[in-house]
């Protein structure tokens, strides 16, 4: 309730002295700082106004008398202004939000100012994002740092949102669902705008089992985990046929916000789904939206962190957590309600091997040791081979249960892309100089030097935290000169325009890149003060057309509705824009599957001929090892192998 | 068992409760000018009375309101618009009052309509208050005003004219670009008008004088709202919130309108 901070109290006094000096400087200009008898300090003019402001005299004299008067007269106001201030010092408000959010009449308002404040930290990290990706798209406008910055935060407040619907925030009843029956497809269909369907979906699942979702990215395997969490059909407007019925409820007629108690849901990206300020309230969020009471919560939150043993977390504040305990804080937060069905998005797109593992167990355990009907979509499937008891398939509109060797054969058929057959010329086109990146105390690049001769396609490798991203930024925007020299150029001095045609980075979270609203006009603005660019043209080609014409579909639509592989296609095209000699990406496969890693690296490879030289920096071996024409490896911000060359 | 009240039915009520409060707090707004229509005796209560109903009317129409704006979508939005807004205004703060805020209410309340425009206005005011410690007792009175600037957007007229795509949207933004500068002299205005007779005090030329007639006054209160806003604040705010709606307009309203349709994938 209450603590001491200052800031509210400096700046209410430096309001209550401006409010002071305003009013002696009225009382100057508007004559009436002449009062009394005192000595006349300064005798100006007195100026009549006419009329309507007859009644109005300008200036006049000034005594010592009448501006401690004007002054006198504002101490009150002041007073009020400094007192309010002392309030909003001592009292902590976020506190009393934090208590209304939970209950009584204005749980909205509240909720929604814990949420604002939950929000700011995660702003001011998205600006410092977006200002990076601006500086690599070389854009200056304001609409260039705001329009990602605002998206950012629109999806964020979609993710906030689909997550408190599925904790059953805002429930009107509760329907208390049927252990036995946990998930049950009979006919069932499900249609998204009429851009993607699936059909013929007869699936019964069992308490007690795991089952894991595979399919390419774009298939339907979140929106299919949606069918069953609600989202789907009550959120995001699908449209379901048939029948689906979750733990005994038709999901068409309810939302998921009644199916809270029985059904938990773990999203894709759990930390823009996260609604509490503390771990604690994170976790007893499910129970506190429905009025429980504060020491039953208390009594399952501390129940809950002991078995996923996070009890060193509990009183974290939420913005403190590492990818893997994000994790299994949303898990918690799912089971709170002790759900018959547990449905978990993409658990472990963004972990390490170890975080990946306790992940694997714990989700393991809940299905066979608790009981719990587990369901997991995920393209990581070689994690889940020891825990999963089914794999369902989607290829095409429809579902298949598949064994377990279907999926991992599937899953590993790369097909090769032409190998970079360049001959290294004599003259290296790039030469990287004892580059250094230091963030903090800790230093992420090392005194990297190599050179990049032209031709290459070069591929760079490296576990997480290696330095491979800081080394790719720092060669795009290098902070020291005479680090980075590009085709004769000294990088570090070029300006933003020329900077743009010696080296150009796509980088990791390539979204914060766009800014437009649709395909065709990202594409102008790049072309934009360049001379012979065509980035529709560079953009179908990426796509494997023949001419921007075949494209043309594309062009008219919101580049954010794009999927992820087109997107990448086209943050690519807008950064050959000026034909930069040295083109580097960042992870250009995350996330995508195999059809539209094949798109990505037929594009890398089409880009290769756009600009002299490419670097890649990726962890996917397959990847790599089918289009690299040579590789760097790199470990504690150091090469270890300076340009191996491939065999 | 819940029980289910037609929508219809309380969504008239809401919006008659939220005009009766609007004209009660225009009142609050304008009290210097009631003054002098109060018996003598209770002309001293009447500043007091204002400054009592504004809180007041806030918290009567945040707890009508609440009820309606308690889906998960409408909280998350309002609550993370609110902090876009609270940081913009913070910012602004930061390079010599320029006032862009007024850029997110306007787009936010021409998507989602004048409730959740009023209500952005008034959590925008109270977490930067919160947050930077500029919270006193104009505080309400800026949340109320702010409100009004959102809600006013969500009441522009909408049409469905099939033209091209491009001109629709130049039609759109030069109506809200509008709409905006209008909106930065009136809140000027109304915010001037409660607080002019604590900023300028007695005993000066544009001073307020409950005892003289309303055309003097009025001289006086336009004379003052000249000096001190209109041609100064009012003015940036205008321009900024011009150039904002210009420059980010089209893409902020497409995002927003994305975010009622559905998923990224």
């Amino acid at each position: 309730m209450f603590r001491l901070r200052l800031a509210p109290l400096r700046a209410a006094v430096m309001l209550a002295v401006g409010f002071v000096l305003l009013r002696v400087v009225y009382r100057v200009v508007f004559g009436g700082a002449g009062a009394g008898l005192g000595p006349v300090l300064l005798d100006l003019p007195r100026l009549q106004l006419d009329a309507p402001f007859s009644h109005i005299t300008l200036l006049g004299p000034i005594t010592l008398l009448g501006l401690g008067n004007a002054a006198l007269s504002a101490l009150p106001i002041s007073a009020v202004i400094v007192f309010f201030g002392l309030l909003n010092a001592i009292i902590n408000v976020q506190a009393l939000f934090a208590r209304g959010a939970g209950r009584g009449p204005l749980r909205a308002i509240s909720r929604s100012l814990v949420i604002a404040w939950a929000t700011f930290p995660a702003l001011l990290e998205s600006v410092r994002r977006v200002r990076v990706a601006r500086a690599l798209r070389g854009e200056r406008s304001i609409a260039s740092l705001l329009v990602p910055v605002f998206e950012q935060t629109i999806e964020r407040a979609l993710a906030l949102a689909a997550s408190m619907e599925t904790r059953g925030f805002a429930a009107a009843r509760v329907v208390p669902g049927v252990c036995e029956a946990p998930v049950v497809l009979a006919d069932a269909g499900l249609n998204f705008r009429g851009d993607w369907h699936l059909d013929d979906l007869n699936v019964t699942l069992a308490p007690g089992s795991l089952t894991v979702i595979v399919g390419a990215t774009g298939s339907g395997k979140t929106s299919l985990l949606h069918s069953m969490s609600g989202l789907f059909q009550h959120f995001y407007d699908g449209v379901q046929h048939g029948s689906i019925d979750i733990a005994g409820a038709d999901r068409a007629a309810t939302p998921p916000r009644d199916t809270a108690g029985c059904v938990g849901l773990v999203a894709q990206n759990v930390r823009l789904g996260f609604a509490a300020e503390t771990v604690h309230d994170e976790i007893g969020f499910a129970l506190a939206v429905r009025n429980v009471a504060p020491s039953i919560v208390h009594a399952r939150v501390l129940e809950l962190a002991a078995r996923l043993q996070l009890e060193h977390l509990v009183d974290r504040p939420i913005e403190q957590l590492s990818a893997g305990e994000a994790s299994l804080v949303a898990i918690a937060a799912a089971l709170v309600n002790h759900p018959i069905l547990l449905l978990v998005d993409e658990p472990l797109a963004d972990l390490d091997t170890n975080a990946r593992e306790r992940v694997c167990t714990v989700l393991g355990q809940l299905a066979h040791e608790a009981g719990v009907c587990v369901v997991i979509a995920e393209h990581n499937t070689s994690e889940f081979a020891l825990v999963a008891d089914a794999w369902l398939q989607i290829r095409g509109s429809r579902l298949h249960e598949v064994p377990l060797e279907q999926v991992l054969t599937t899953d590993d058929t790369e097909d090769t892309a032409p190998k970079s057959n360049a001959s290294a010329s004599a003259v290296p086109l790039a030469s990287i100089r004892r580059l250094s990146v230091r963030h903090k105390d800790h230093l992420a690049v090392d005194a990297v030097s190599f050179n990049v001769p032209a031709g290459e396609l070069i591929a760079l490798r490296g576990s997480n935290g290696a330095g491979k991203s800081s080394l790719l930024r720092a060669i795009a925007l290098p902070t020291a000169a005479d680090t980075v020299i590009v085709a004769g150029h000294d990088v570090h001095s070029l300006k933003r325009r020329t900077r743009r045609q010696a080296v150009a980075l796509v980088p990791e979270n390539f979204d914060d890149l766009l800014f437009a609203i649709t395909v065709a006009e990202e594409c102008r603005r790049a072309d934009s003060g360049l001379t012979g660019a065509d980035t529709a043209q560079t953009f179908a080609r990426l796509l494997g057309f023949d001419t921007a014409a075949d494209a043309t579909p594309l062009f008219e639509r919101h580049p954010r509705d794009l999927s992820a592989g087109e997107r990448l296609c086209l943050v690519m095209a807008i950064q050959l824009a000026a034909r930069p000699a040295l083109l580097l990406v960042d992870e250009p496969t995350r996330g995508l599957d195999h059809r539209a890693r094949s798109l990505v690296s037929a594009a890398l490879f089409t880009a290769a001929g756009h600009s002299a030289a490419v670097i890649f920096a990726t962890h996917d071996d397959d990847f790599a090892q089918s289009l690299a024409s040579r590789t760097l490896r790199m470990h504690a911000g150091r090469l270890t192998a300076p340009i191996g060359v491939l065999s | 068992m819940s029980v289910v009240v037609s929508p219809r039915r309380s969504i008239r009520f809401t919006a008659w409760t939220l005009t009766g409060g609007s004209v009660l707090a225009a009142a609050a707004f304008a009290w210097p000018f009631f003054v002098g229509a109060v018996p003598a005796d209770a002309q001293v209560a009447v500043p007091i009375v204002a400054f009592a109903l504004i809180p007041a009317l806030i918290v009567g129409l945040v707890l009508t309101l609440d009820r309606e704006m308690y889906t998960a979508k409408t909280v998350a939005l309002l609550g993370v618009l609110s902090a876009v807004g609270a940081a913009v205004r913070i910012a602004g703060a930061g390079v010599g009052g320029v006032e862009a805020v007024f850029v997110l209410l306007i787009l936010a309340g021409r998507v989602y309509g004048a409730r959740f425009g009023f209500l952005l206005g008034l959590l925008t005011i109270a977490v930067s208050s919160l947050l930077w410690g500029g919270f006193g007792p104009w505080t309400p009175f800026q949340m109320f005003a702010c409100g009004w600037v959102g809600a006013g957007a969500g009441l522009l007229p909408r049409w469905s004219i099939t033209t091209v795509q491009r001109w629709r949207i130049r039609c759109e933004i030069a109506l809200l670009a509008g709409y905006g500068v209008v909106a930065s002299y009136l809140f000027g205005l109304a915010m001037n008008l409660w607080f002019w007779p604590f900023a300028v005090g007695s005993g000066s030329g544009i001073s307020y004088e409950a005892a003289a007639d309303p055309g003097q006054n009025l001289a006086s209160f336009a004379l003052y709202s000249l000096v001190t806003s209109t041609l100064t604040w009012d003015t940036v705010r205008a321009i900024t919130t011009v150039v904002g709606i210009v420059l980010i307009g089209p893409a902020v309203l497409a995002a927003l309108r994305r975010a009622r349709l559905g998923p990224r994938r």
